[in-house]
């Protein structure tokens, strides 16, 4: 299955556009979500100050409202990541 | 209407003091606090020129929303309310973020103006992505709204 994973703050560095299209086996979970994320960052972005992100960042479902990592995701489903915030 | 709230894109529109004092404006709260938040010059050691403010906007409306009822609950519930934050490239100088309470004694203000400032910081999602004068750009660290239980 495919999410779409939409970008904000420093997560923008992961891509040019807003949102990052992620496959993921089906079932699969924010848990899994944060894996293959981790995984992103490493082998593609490893020097882009990233490396905590994968465990640092929240989701939003789109409802937007911040989802566990039991959270089930759906094919087509958009996510948005929420790294640490900082307005003000 | 005693609660306005907005996220601003400042490339289109500004921040303004003086529409913010209109609209706290009334003759049952005597005491006013405004508080403008500003991009300035330094940051640990680096020179800024900017900020870009980022934001998911309608989890950040919601979240001022919020904020601001729980202010009004706990504080005053007559009190007026304008709280406006930027979003997009703020040069050094600009405002970043007003909020401007009137209320009917001080006390009241004061604490409604810094309760709101500090639950921003901790609830609202916008991310500050800092310009310096070498070039270089770096997003700034802040609070991770990650369940508290699930951090290892």
């Amino acid at each position: 299955m495919e999410i779409q994973l939409k970008l904000y703050g420093s997560s923008k560095i992961l891509s040019d556009k807003d949102a990052l299209k992620i496959e993921l086996p089906s079932n699969s979970n924010i848990e899994k979500l944060r894996g293959i994320l981790y995984k992103i960052i490493s082998e593609k972005h490893p020097k882009s100050n990233l490396e905590n992100l994968s465990e640092t960042a929240a989701f939003f479902s789109e409802k937007n409202e911040v989802v566990n990592d039991n959270y089930k995701l759906k094919d087509k489903e958009s996510i948005s990541i929420i790294p640490p915030i900082g307005g003000g | 209407m005693t609660l306005h709230i907005a996220l601003v894109k400042i490339e289109e529109e500004k921040i303004s003091s003086e529409k913010a004092k209109k609209y706290i404006a009334s003759e049952k709260n005597g005491a006013e606090s405004i508080f403008v938040g500003k991009v300035r010059n330094e940051n640990d050691g680096k020179k800024v020129t900017a900020v870009t403010y980022d934001a998911h906007d309608q989890a950040v409306i919601k979240s001022f929303q919020s904020i601001c009822n729980v202010a009004k609950d706990k504080f005053d519930k007559n009190a007026k309310i304008f709280l406006e934050h930027a979003k997009g490239y703020v040069p050094v100088g600009k405002i970043s973020i007003l909020i401007a309470v009137s209320s009917g004694h001080r006390d009241e203000a004061f604490k409604i103006c810094r309760y709101i400032l500090e639950e921003i910081k901790h609830k609202s999602p916008i991310w500050k992505q800092e310009h310096y004068a070498d070039g270089k750009e770096e997003w700034l660290p802040g609070h991770s709204l990650r369940p508290k239980e699930e951090v290892k």
